[in-house]
Formats: C-alpha cells, sequence, structure tokens
C-alpha cells in the first residue's frame, strides 16, 4: 500500500512534467503539423538555466531572497530566458523552412534538437550537473496516516495544475483561444478571416517552450541531476502522451501527461524499472492500433 | 519570347520533349565509369592507410543503411525514425546465432536479413495505415525498445551494455575476409549488387507503385494500388537490408554493443537520405560519405562535431531543403522508365504504341447496350449525426452519360466516394455488372472496372505525366519483386505493355507533347485532362468525373464535352457530377438529382428544367 501510494505521488509527479512539456508539443503540432523535436531540449535547457541562476555568485540567488524566493526566480528567469529561446528558434529554424514542405521542417526541427542538446553540452560539460542542496526547499508534512510527502512536491504539482488550468481556460474560453484553435484546424480560412498567423506563432513558440522550462526546474528540484540529453526521453515521453491524448488537442495533452506518468511510475513501483519504457512504448503502440485518435480524440478529416 | 505564343510554343514543347538527353546520358555514364574506378583503386592509392580503407569501410556501411531506409523514407515518404532498430536486429541475431550455435557468418547474411524483415513485418502491419507523424513516433518508440531490450539482456542472450564479443568473419571456405581491404571490397561489391537491384525496382512496377503512395496515398489506392500491401513490402525490403548491413557491421567490429544503435544513429541514417535527396542513389552515396567522413577531418573538434551538425542540417533545410543531389526524373526521358529496347525516338515509340492496339478498347467483356452497369441500392453514409446520403438509389446504364446534380452539399461527392470504395457505406449495396462491390476497398474496385477523377485533382506532382498514366495499367499487371529484380522476360513485356498504354491515353488527351514534365507544372486544365487519361488507362468499364468541367474555360468545356461523347462511342460509360448546365444539358443521356442526401428526382435532361422539386432544391420553396 505504502508504496502504491509513494509510486502514485510519484507518477504524479512526473506525470505533470510530462504533461507541461507535451502541451508545448501539441500546440507547436496543431499549428504548424510539425513534430518540434528541440521542444524537449528546451525543457533541457530550461533546467540548466534554473541552474545556472541558483549557483551563479556562490548560491546568491537563494542567499538573498530564501530558499523559496530563489525557486521563483530560477523558475520565472527560466522561463522567461526558455520563451524567447522558443522565439528564436521558430525564427531561425522553422519560418525559412515552412514553405518547402513537411519533411524538411522535420529535419531542421531534428537539427535544432542536435544543436541545443550539444551546445548545452559544449557550455556546462558532459556530466551530470546538480541542483545545490541549499537550494532545493525542504521538509515535508503528513498527508494522512503515516504517510508523508515532500513540500516540494506538492508545490509542484499544485503549480503544473494550476498553469494547466490557466492554458486551458486561455485555449478552450477566450476568444484569442478560439484563433488559436481556428488557425489549428485549418490555417488558410482561419487567415482569411483576419486572424494573424505570426502572432498565433509568436505565443505558441513563447507559451510552448516557456512552460517546458518550468517543467525543468522543478524536475531538477525534484530530482537533483540534471545532464545535457535528458530532453531526449522527457521530449519523447511527452509526445508519447500527446499521441495518448488524441494530437493538436490541449487538454488531451494534459490528460495524456498525468495518464503517462502514472503508468509508468506504477509499472517502475510494481514490476521493474529497467522495463519501464519498454512497457512505456508497447502502451503507445497499442493505443495506436486500438484508438488511432487518442482518448479525448483529435478532429482532423481529409477531404477527398 | 514568350513560351504562350503561338510561336514560343513549340520552342517550349521542344525543350520539354526531346532533351539533350543523349550528352546528359554520356557525361553521367563517364562519370560513373569515373567513381567505379577509384572505388576499385581507392585501397592502392598512395596516400590510403588501413585506417582510411577502414573509414572507406565504414562509409560503405552508411551507404548501405542509406539505401535501405531509402526505400522506406525516399521511395514511399513513410517517416521511420527507428531504423537502427533493425540494423541492431541485423547485427544481434547474426551475433547470438554465431557465438552460441556457431552458425557460419555468411549463412547468418540472409538469415539476418529475413529475421530484420520479418521482425519489421511483424511490428510494422497493425501500424502500416496510421499517419506520418505517428509512424515516426512509432518508430521512434520501436527503436527504443530494441535498444534496451539488447541493454536489459533477457535471458543472458544480449551480454547487456558490455554487448557479445567473439562475433566471427565471414568465411568463404578458400579464403576468409578478415583485413581491412578484404572488408572494403566485400562491402562494396554487396552495395554494387543492391544498388543494380534498387534500380531495376525503382524503374519497375513496384517502384512507381512506392512512388505513387508517396505522392498522394488516396490518389493511388483509388488508381489500383494496394498501398497496405507496397507499403509494408518497402519496410520488409528496407528493413531486411538494414539486417543484412548489421550482419557486415558485427563481422567487421567482432563486437555487438547496444550502445551502437541509438536514436542518434537512426537520426544519422535519416539525414544520409534527406541529405543526397529523396530517392537519389547518387546523393545517397553523398550524403553517407559527408556523414562519415567529415567527422574524421575534424577529429580534434569531436566534441562540437554535432553541435555543428546540428546546426548544419538546419542550414541545409533553409537553403537546400530538397538535397544535394535530387532525382531528377523529368531529364531521363522515357529510356530512364528502365524499359529495355526502347527507340530513342520516343514519337516512334508512340506510333508503335497506337500500332500495338486501338484506342477505344474498354475493358474485355462487354454488356449489352442499355444493360445496368452500375447501380447503388439505398445506399446511407453517415458522418458522426449528419446523414450525408441517405437511401440512395442510382441507376447507370451501358453506354450513356448519366449526371448526378445537386446544390452544394448534397452528398454527391460522398456517394462517389461510397462507389469507388473509399468509403463504406452504413447500409445498402453497391452492384457493378451486377456482381456485389460495396466492402471492396478502392484498388480492388479500380481493378472490376470503375476508374474516376477527384473534384479538388488529386495527381501524382513530381512525377511525370508518363508516369502518372502509367498507374492506370498497374491494377492489371502482376509481376513482383524477383521478376522486376532480375528483369525477367516477362516482366519487361509487361511494363512495355504498360508504357504503351500509358502513351495511348497521353495522346488521346492531347498531352503526349507533355510526357515528360512534371505533373505539377502543368496548367490547371491540362491537369484535369490528365486525370482522365490516368483513369482511361486502366481500361475502365465505367468513367466517374466528379465535376471535370469546374475551372475550365468555355473553349477547353466545349473540348471537354467533344471528348466525352467521344468516349461513349468508343464504348465507355460515364457518370459524373457536374455544375455547369450546359454541359448536364448538352452530354448527359439521364440525369439524377440528389438534394440533402436523398434523391429527389430521375428523368431525361429536358424534363429536369420543370421539375418542381429539383426547382425547390436550387431556388428555395416560393412562399
Amino acid at each position: 500500500m505504502q508504496v502504491l501510494l509513494e509510486q502514485l505521488v510519484n507518477g504524479l509527479t512526473i506525470g505533470t512534467f510530462y504533461a507541461l512539456v507535451a502541451m508545448g508539443y501539441s500546440m507547436v503540432y496543431g499549428i504548424m503539423k510539425l513534430i518540434n523535436f528541440a521542444h524537449g531540449d528546451l525543457f533541457t535547457l530550461g533546467s540548466y538555466l534554473g541552474y545556472t541562476l541558483l549557483v551563479i555568485g556562490g548560491g546568491w540567488v537563494t542567499t538573498t531572497f530564501g530558499v523559496w524566493g530563489g525557486v521563483v526566480v530560477a523558475v520565472l528567469g527560466a522561463m522567461l530566458g526558455i520563451g524567447i529561446a522558443g522565439l528564436l528558434l521558430e525564427r531561425v529554424a522553422y519560418a525559412p523552412v515552412y514553405k518547402a514542405g513537411r519533411l524538411p521542417l522535420v529535419v531542421s526541427a531534428l537539427g535544432a534538437s542536435i544543436f541545443i542538446s550539444n551546445g548545452i553540452m559544449a557550455v556546462w560539460g558532459p556530466r551530470f550537473q546538480a541542483y545545490p542542496a541549499t537550494s532545493i526547499p525542504s521538509g515535508s508534512i503528513l498527508l494522512f496516516g503515516d504517510f508523508r510527502i515532500t513540500i516540494l512536491k506538492l508545490v509542484t504539482i499544485l503549480v503544473a495544475f494550476a498553469l494547466m488550468a490557466l492554458i486551458y481556460f486561455i485555449v478552450e474560453k477566450t476568444l484569442f483561444g478560439a484563433a488559436v484553435r481556428a488557425m489549428a484546424l485549418d490555417r488558410e480560412t482561419a487567415t482569411l478571416m483576419g486572424i494573424d498567423f505570426r502572432k498565433i506563432i509568436l505565443f505558441v513558440f513563447f507559451v510552448g517552450p516557456a512552460l517546458g522550462a518550468l517543467a525543468g526546474v522543478f524536475a531538477g528540484l525534484n530530482y537533483t541531476r540534471i545532464i545535457f540529453n535528458l530532453g531526449w526521453s522527457y521530449g519523447l515521453k511527452a509526445f508519447t502522451a500527446v499521441i495518448l491524448g488524441g494530437i493538436g488537442n490541449i487538454p488531451g495533452a494534459m490528460l495524456g501527461g498525468i495518464m503517462l506518468g502514472l503508468m509508468e511510475a506504477l509499472f517502475e513501483g510494481l514490476v521493474s524499472g529497467a522495463w519501464k519504457n519498454v512497457f512505456v512504448f508497447i502502451i503507445l503502440i497499442i493505443i495506436l492500433i486500438v484508438r488511432p485518435t487518442g482518448l479525448i480524440g483529435e478532429k482532423i478529416a481529409e477531404k477527398v | 519570347m514568350n513560351p504562350l505564343t503561338p510561336k514560343g510554343l513549340p520552342r517550349l514543347l521542344k525543350f520539354q520533349g526531346r532533351q539533350e538527353a543523349p550528352a546528359k546520358g554520356r557525361k553521367s555514364r563517364g562519370l560513373l565509369a569515373l567513381l567505379i574506378a577509384l572505388l576499385i583503386a581507392y585501397p592502392f592509392l598512395p596516400f590510403v592507410n588501413s585506417y582510411w580503407i577502414d573509414v572507406a569501410f565504414f562509409v560503405g556501411i552508411y551507404v548501405l543503411l542509406g539505401l535501405s531506409l531509402n526505400i522506406i523514407l525516399g521511395e514511399v515518404g513513410l517517416f521511420n525514425l527507428g531504423h537502427a532498430a533493425f540494423y541492431a536486429i541485423g547485427a544481434y541475431t547474426t551475433a547470438i546465432l554465431y557465438t552460441q550455435f556457431q552458425v557460419p557468418i555468411l549463412l547468418l547474411l540472409p538469415l539476418s536479413a529475413l529475421i530484420a524483415g520479418g521482425f519489421a513485418y511483424l511490428v510494422t502491419s497493425p501500424i502500416i495505415h496510421l499517419r506520418g507523424d505517428y509512424l515516426c513516433i512509432v518508430t521512434i518508440g520501436i527503436g527504443e525498445i530494441v535498444r534496451i531490450t539488447a541493454l536489459n539482456n533477457p535471458f543472458d542472450l544480449t551480454k547487456g551494455a558490455n554487448g557479445i564479443t567473439g562475433v566471427g568473419n565471414p568465411d568463404f571456405g578458400l579464403f576468409a575476409i578478415q583485413s581491412p581491404t578484404q572488408f572494403y571490397y566485400y562491402i562494396w561489391v554487396i552495395i554494387a549488387l543492391v544498388i543494380i537491384g534498387l534500380i531495376n525496382l525503382q524503374k519497375s512496377r513496384v517502384g512507381r507503385a512506392w512512388n505513387y503512395i508517396r505522392e498522394d496515398e488516396i490518389a493511388a489506392e483509388a488508381s489500383g494500388i494496394n498501398v497496405r500491401h507496397y507499403k509494408l513490402l518497402a519496410f520488409v525490403i528496407g528493413t531486411a537490408l538494414a539486417g543484412v548491413a548489421g550482419n557486415i557491421y558485427g563481422s567487421k567490429m567482432m563486437i555487438v554493443s547496444p550502445s551502437n544503435f541509438t536514436f542518434m544513429e537512426s537520426c544519422l541514417i535519416f539525414v544520409i537520405v534527406l541529405l543526397g535527396g529523396l530517392g537519389s542513389i547518387p546523393g545517397n552515396l553523398l550524403g553517407a560519405t559527408i556523414i562519415v567522413v567529415f567527422p574524421e577531418i575534424f577529429r580534434q573538434f569531436a566534441s562540437y562535431r554535432l553541435l555543428f551538425f546540428g546546426a548544419a542540417l538546419v542550414a541545409m533545410m533553409v537553403f537546400r531543403p530538397g538535397g544535394i543531389l535530387p532525382r531528377k526524373r523529368e531529364r531521363a526521358g522515357l529510356r530512364g522508365l528502365g524499359i529495355s529496347r526502347l527507340p530513342a525516338d520516343e514519337d516512334a515509340f508512340l506510333q508503335e504504341a497506337l500500332r500495338a492496339a486501338p484506342v477505344a478498347s474498354a475493358g474485355a467483356v462487354q454488356p449489352a447496350e442499355n444493360a445496368i452497369v452500375l447501380e447503388t441500392q439505398q445506399i446511407t453514409m453517415q458522418f458522426g449525426g449528419l446523414v450525408a446520403v441517405n437511401q440512395f438509389d442510382l441507376k447507370v446504364r451501358k453506354g450513356q452519360i448519366t449526371a448526378l446534380i445537386g446544390p452544394n452539399g448534397a452528398g454527391k461527392t460522398t456517394l462517389f466516394n461510397v462507389i469507388t470504395g473509399i468509403y463504406h457505406p452504413h447500409s445498402g449495396k453497391v452492384l457493378f455488372m451486377g456482381e456485389d462491390i460495396t466492402r471492396l476497398k478502392p484498388h480492388r474496385i479500380i481493378a472490376k472496372g470503375i476508374a474516376r477523377t477527384f473534384q479538388n485533382i488529386r495527381l501524382f506532382p513530381s512525377l511525370t505525366c508518363i508516369e502518372n498514366v502509367m498507374s492506370g495499367p498497374h491494377c492489371h499487371a502482376h509481376h513482383g519483386v524477383w521478376p522486376a529484380l532480375f528483369h525477367f522476360a516477362g516482366q519487361q513485356k509487361e511494363e512495355r505493355t504498360i508504357l504503351e498504354a500509358a502513351a495511348r491515353r497521353l495522346h488521346q488527351v492531347g498531352l503526349w507533347d507533355y510526357r515528360n514534365e512534371l505533373a505539377r507544372n502543368l496548367p490547371y486544365g491540362k491537369q484535369k485532362m490528365l486525370e482522365i487519361a490516368r483513369a482511361l488507362a486502366s481500361d475502365p468499364q465505367l468513367l466517374i468525373l466528379d465535376e471535370p468541367s469546374s475551372g475550365l474555360n468555355d473553349k477547353e468545356t466545349e473540348e471537354l464535352m467533344e471528348f466525352l461523347t467521344r468516349l461513349v462511342h468508343e464504348g465507355f460509360t460515364i457518370l459524373l457530377i457536374e455544375h455547369d448546365m450546359n454541359v448536364v444539358m448538352g452530354i448527359s443521356d439521364r440525369v439524377t438529382v440528389m438534394d440533402m442526401g436523398y434523391k429527389i428526382a430521375e428523368d431525361l435532361p429536358q424534363n429536369i428544367y420543370n421539375n418542381p422539386k429539383v426547382i425547390e432544391a436550387y431556388l428555395g420553396k416560393e412562399e
């Protein structure tokens, strides 16, 4: 029972990371029909940016603003920095290739992914880096019985859910969100209706990576160790989550991320850690066979 | 000079038709001879030591991997980002069977291919119908599953992260392949054989079918290509070749470990195909050379290698998205189609083709005049809550032009899609010459004798016009991979028949002069005629045309009407959707009116005008 509860919390935690990263994938996919392979690496870059903010000047941020203040600075700093990096990525690697077709776009995304992860390696080195222990919030609270949860995990989950709720509200309930969804359904018609494609692109490529950066910093705080190619496995699983929920469908991406995290953690706790990724991909393949539109479903029909 | 003025036109045609092929052919043949000579002499060149011979060996491995992925990605357009998995399966098959059971390495070469291809068949057959992005992510997943499995050392078979050591060398009995030079020749001889095979495949009905799928899956299926079959075929052949590469790699390195089969490896192979140009074999050679040789040259910057590589990829896609040496099919002319003993003069070939069979040969079995060719019984088709077609009955009689008209959104195109098998109806039957064809797939329906065109033109845009039309006879031909690989006599004859039929139909619609032009370069009206030629080339009983006159000017419309009337005289039966009332009244024998999914009238054209229900459907009810 204890194991089960612990794995549920662990699954929920990692699931929120997958969900946050997945939303970025899903938004970009919706608008550009592109698997943004570089997205996972922006997540890593966000994690490193947060790490740098926390270690710079001998932990100056933490000593000045306190542990939680330091976390806020690291998170916001990373989100801003990676949001801008996302915009830059779109400008340099995608905007000029957009007209050339989908295959060049995919290759460009692969190239950008390789560039960013190896750029991180060039700057921060090929070894693991550890978030400084002094900057990581400590303490835990008794939830019920003798089941404890660390405050950090609780905050991680709450913040992630709050942000997901916010994005859900923006995309599903506001006029701007309607424009984003319209663009995802039919770019040409949406443009003819007066929606500015560039504006939507800016939104998608700022918000998506910023959410990824948030996940990156919290992943660093929770698991301490980070490495330059961290984003590869997070990215791949996040995209799996996207498919699980239904590609191009933002609430689906959130749901898919949480579910994937839970399934993975339960498998790891109850069966085997070494085979958990195999399990995840087999789940993916099964989902695609029995319900190729994902759990919530996508709305793409080809006109013949 | 404006190429569209009367004076300019012949020049343009001349440029498009008979190009400077012989000179070009001689030049490229010279280059090829030079390349082969260089490859043979390479180990003996003064500056080449055993280190550089090994580098050339690894170029060979990547050429093989690139060629193998090229079948899947380049020819068929299936995103496979897990190709390293099949490479790994080849290598592990070799390593395990050699170290555990001492099976000779040479025997393991075909066995590795078989197991890699068989594995690919098993894992891809349930998912092969998925859209590109799904397939992409699934193949990444397969790549990871295979790598992690090897890493986890199940049943102590794969020996975990350290890998399997002690893999032996290929042994021909008289001599064994051991030295770098021997391995170098070994792999390049295999590559040469593979390339010859691939070229033969590319220039056969199999290779064309792959290309049709890449260009437009729905149009390919509707033109008689069994899309699922050909996709799986490409996957199996491509992965089997990757298995061959795995076998050679294992026997050369004598060790097989999971670190060689990462996602990065799959990416590299993917990039080789893209770098050179999709479907281009010379591009493949160049891509593999770049990928292997550059890191060797810049060894001192090893840690920045991939950084540079990533940036170069982006830059490449920005500045040259088509690859370095893209395949230029429009330059090759008809002889580029790979049919032996084709006359150099393409017009002379057309004359031969026209003599070989008269144009008016619609199908073999001719039903009696006025017999019912096509009948739909109570067809109902729903999309969610919307009933697009409602208990629809339609009869099409032999030798007639039947027009289906109705306001926009009436369900006409949906009905066409039901008849041609693109949709399967919820209830009701489609009978063709008395036979129930309701549940058949589109490629089977065209083989039965119903060919169609689309409302929004669906050609194969990057293929030449003649190649487009050659998809028509595909469904009546039957030679597969092996005859194409070895150019069996029967296969060559069949290919020639296909080309002749295509030439006749292209000539019939007046597009012979554009035969070697890419379909996407034709003006709109000619694209429509090309689509009709493609449909005709399957020698159908019934031709289904979805708004043939839309987008045509008055003169073109008139020519179209004459053309369709001529087709009927030649024995074809036509069913068409049409909005232009002049066309409907001018050529049709029977008119069926559809509104909101229902049939509201069926009559002679002249009576339709005065039918109150029809007036109401078009103009609304009078208050």
